[in-house]
């Protein structure tokens, strides 16, 4: 795909076909450096930023502030494994592969936003690359904050999983309390190679004026498998995402996708999967929890492009206020015959039985309520392993608390 | 007296089911109330335990002393009184082990282990809270969270209806281990099944229409009611 400069340009003005239409030129854009990431000299906003997001500051390989990428921690331990991580800007200058995938699956004229992205953001973002036949065991966490007001935040980010390798990626976006304008926009590219298996967990921590558009597509090539795991638990402004996996034969998708809306917020949040060869199959799960006057819209989208293919959707909201809004848009397409696709999509309230019984058990209204909020939430991705898992599970733990309220 | 019901009536949607019950449980006592389905049995229970579909029209409730008649159904629950949910709600992505130990620190029953033995639970723990599980299975777990509750008075909505022999094998043995422990239990069954494999069961009534009919002794009560039914066996212990 080459890239003409003029279209990019033409695309700043170009809306997203989703989420609301954001002016760019209202926010700053810094310029872009890179620095050592030193674990014990974060500054307070910034770390205050990467408490929100539960990560501890020692095992960050990648931290972003605004638009200054600090990396080194992990690397030395990751380079045990062959593996690297590094700002995308560095990797670009030392790396074929990383020339080769860059914005090869995310068109930088798709909306203004991926086109703000290409054109401003100086390829500030992390690049990682497994090695084939590595088993790397330890998440690979990073973090990117905003510490400033009306400032833009760009990030590209891509990932490489070789052949036969395995991964787990866990990645934090949040500010510091006290940011309450900003802008957030973030590029990932995944590739996962023949039989290789990448874990993606990503958590956002935002703040009630922040606007937030990830743009997020994944290849997974043969016997590969991707299991991504998105989260966001805090008011925003807006975010607004559609992340799509285009699956070979025999790849494997699992996305699921965890929002306690809360404040005004708009949350425009979905997947999309495409089963583009035989035997390849997808799952796409969302769990919303809306209170306040958040409207929630969660999408879901799988397509086959063949047959011998199974997708399947689950899509379930709770609303905890009546000026809340969820509206769920599961889609199914199947353009061969023999592809197996399904959904299923439900909003409702919390069962009054449930809350009943629990408080029979002893729990109080409040504790019956935070025990089946907890639960709905609680979708057991496969192959996490358990140390993101325990990590999933305190986030899940502060998520339930925003949502009770 | 650890139980005190006074002229209860109360009902759900303000349909009155339970018309003028009076109901005496004292310390240790094991009491069976059976009745036809319908007769209030399970509303009775509801309105011990406090439930909010259930309103009270008039009466109290005396637990220990303690009018608890409006206290809401964590409180009772704090105070010792436990309900086995005759159809307890399938609870998903909520694990039984988490709950088991919520109970646990809440109450601190300190004999759990016996317990889940006796209950045949530990392969449930690790699942979402009776999702899936057979009919014998969800009466055992819901026993066993009762039990984890440690509680002075225990209420057990039809444990033997929709099992197995074995489990209600099983459910007999625990209830009676509960009453080792001290506490008084409150048993409502339909068929009384479960009755036959109890010893020293303390009185028996018999609820029909949303009120206490007859009361009586085991011996005196039970073998007329399984072998005549409700209607016939109480014209005959009326009779008597």
């Amino acid at each position: 795909m080459s890239i003409k400069r003029e279209v990019v340009e033409k695309a700043l003005s170009k809306p997203a076909v989703y989420g609301p239409d954001i002016d760019i030129s209202k926010y700053k854009v810094e310029e872009p450096a890179i620095g050592e990431l030193s674990e014990d000299k974060l500054d307070e906003p910034v770390a205050k930023a990467v408490e929100r997001v539960s990560f501890s500051s020692k095992s960050l390989g990648y931290l972003q502030v605004n638009e200054t990428a600090l990396y080194k921690v992990l690397e030395k331990q990751l380079s045990r494994f062959g593996a690297r991580i590094m700002p995308l800007k560095i990797a670009l200058e030392k790396y074929d592969i990383a020339h080769k995938f860059s914005w090869k699956i995310i068109r930088p004229d798709t909306d203004k936003y991926t086109a703000a992205a290409y054109l401003y953001g100086g390829e500030i973002g992390y690049f990682i690359y497994i090695p084939p036949k590595t088993k790397v065991p330890i998440p690979i966490y990073s973090c990117l904050a905003i510490t400033g007001n009306k400032k833009i935040q760009f990030a590209h980010n891509i990932v490489y999983v070789d052949e036969g390798s395995e991964a787990h990626v866990v990645t934090g976006c949040a500010v510091p309390h006290g940011v309450s304008e900003g802008l957030h926009i973030g590029i990932s590219e995944f590739y996962i190679a023949r039989n290789a298996k990448l874990t993606f967990t990503m958590i956002h921590a935002w703040a009630e004026g922040l606007h937030v558009r990830p743009r997020t597509s994944v290849i997974v090539e043969e016997g590969g498998e991707y299991v991504s795991y998105y989260v966001i638990y805090s008011p925003i402004a807006s975010i607004q995402t559609f992340p799509i996996a285009y699956l070979s034969r025999r790849g494997k998708a699992y996305l699921a996708t965890i929002t306690a809306a809360s404040g005004k917020g708009i949350y425009d949040l979905g997947s999309k999967t495409i089963l583009e060869n035989r035997n390849s199959s997808s799952e796409i799960i969302s769990r919303v929890v809306a209170r306040d006057k958040a409207k929630v819209y969660s999408r879901a989208d799988i397509e086959a492009h063949e047959g011998d293919t199974r997708g399947h959707i689950e899509c379930l909201g709770l609303l905890l206020s009546n000026e809340a809004m969820v509206s769920s848009i599961p889609v199914i397409t199947s353009k061969k015959p023999g592809a197996l696709l399904s959904h299923e999509a439900a909003i409702g309230m919390i069962a009054e039985k449930e809350l009943e019984y629990l408080m029979s058990k002893g729990f109080t209204e409040d504790e019956a309520r935070s025990v089946l909020i907890r639960g709905f939430m609680n979708v057991d991705a496969p192959g996490i392993p358990l140390a993101v898992r325990r990590e999933i599970d305190r986030i899940l733990d502060l998520v339930t608390k925003y949502a009770v309220g | 007296m650890l139980l005190r019901i006074e002229n209860l009536r109360a009902g759900i949607n303000g349909k009155e089911i339970i018309r003028e019950v009076n109901l005496e449980i004292g310390e240790k006592e094991l009491h069976i109330i059976m009745g036809p389905n319908g007769s209030g049995k399970s509303t009775l229970l509801a309105a011990i335990m406090g439930l909010p579909r259930v309103k009270i029209y008039g009466g109290r409730i005396f637990f220990n002393g303690i009018d608890i008649t409006d206290k809401p159904s964590h409180e009772r629950a704090k105070l010792g009184i436990a309900l086995a949910h005759q159809n307890p709600p399938e609870i998903k992505g909520v694990k039984f082990k988490d709950i088991a130990i919520s109970i646990l620190k809440k109450h601190g029953c300190s004999d759990c282990v016996p317990l889940a033995k006796i209950l045949d639970v530990d392969q449930l723990l690790d699942r979402d809270l009776f999702v899936g599980f057979s009919g014998g299975e969800k009466k055992r777990a819901e026993l066993y969270l009762v039990f984890l509750q440690a509680p002075k008075l225990a209420m057990l909505d039809e444990p033997d209806s929709g099992v197995d022999v074995e489990s209600i094998e099983n459910i007999a043995r625990a209830i009676e281990f509960m009453r080792r422990r001290g506490t008084s239990i409150i048993l409502v069954t339909h068929t009384g099944m479960i009755a036959n494999k109890l010893s020293n069961i303390d009185r028996v009534h018999i609820l029909i229409n949303g009120k206490v009919t007859y009361s009586g002794y085991p011996d005196e009560v039970l073998p007329i009611i399984m072998k005549l039914g409700y209607r016939k066996g109480l014209e005959v212990l009326k009779k008597r």
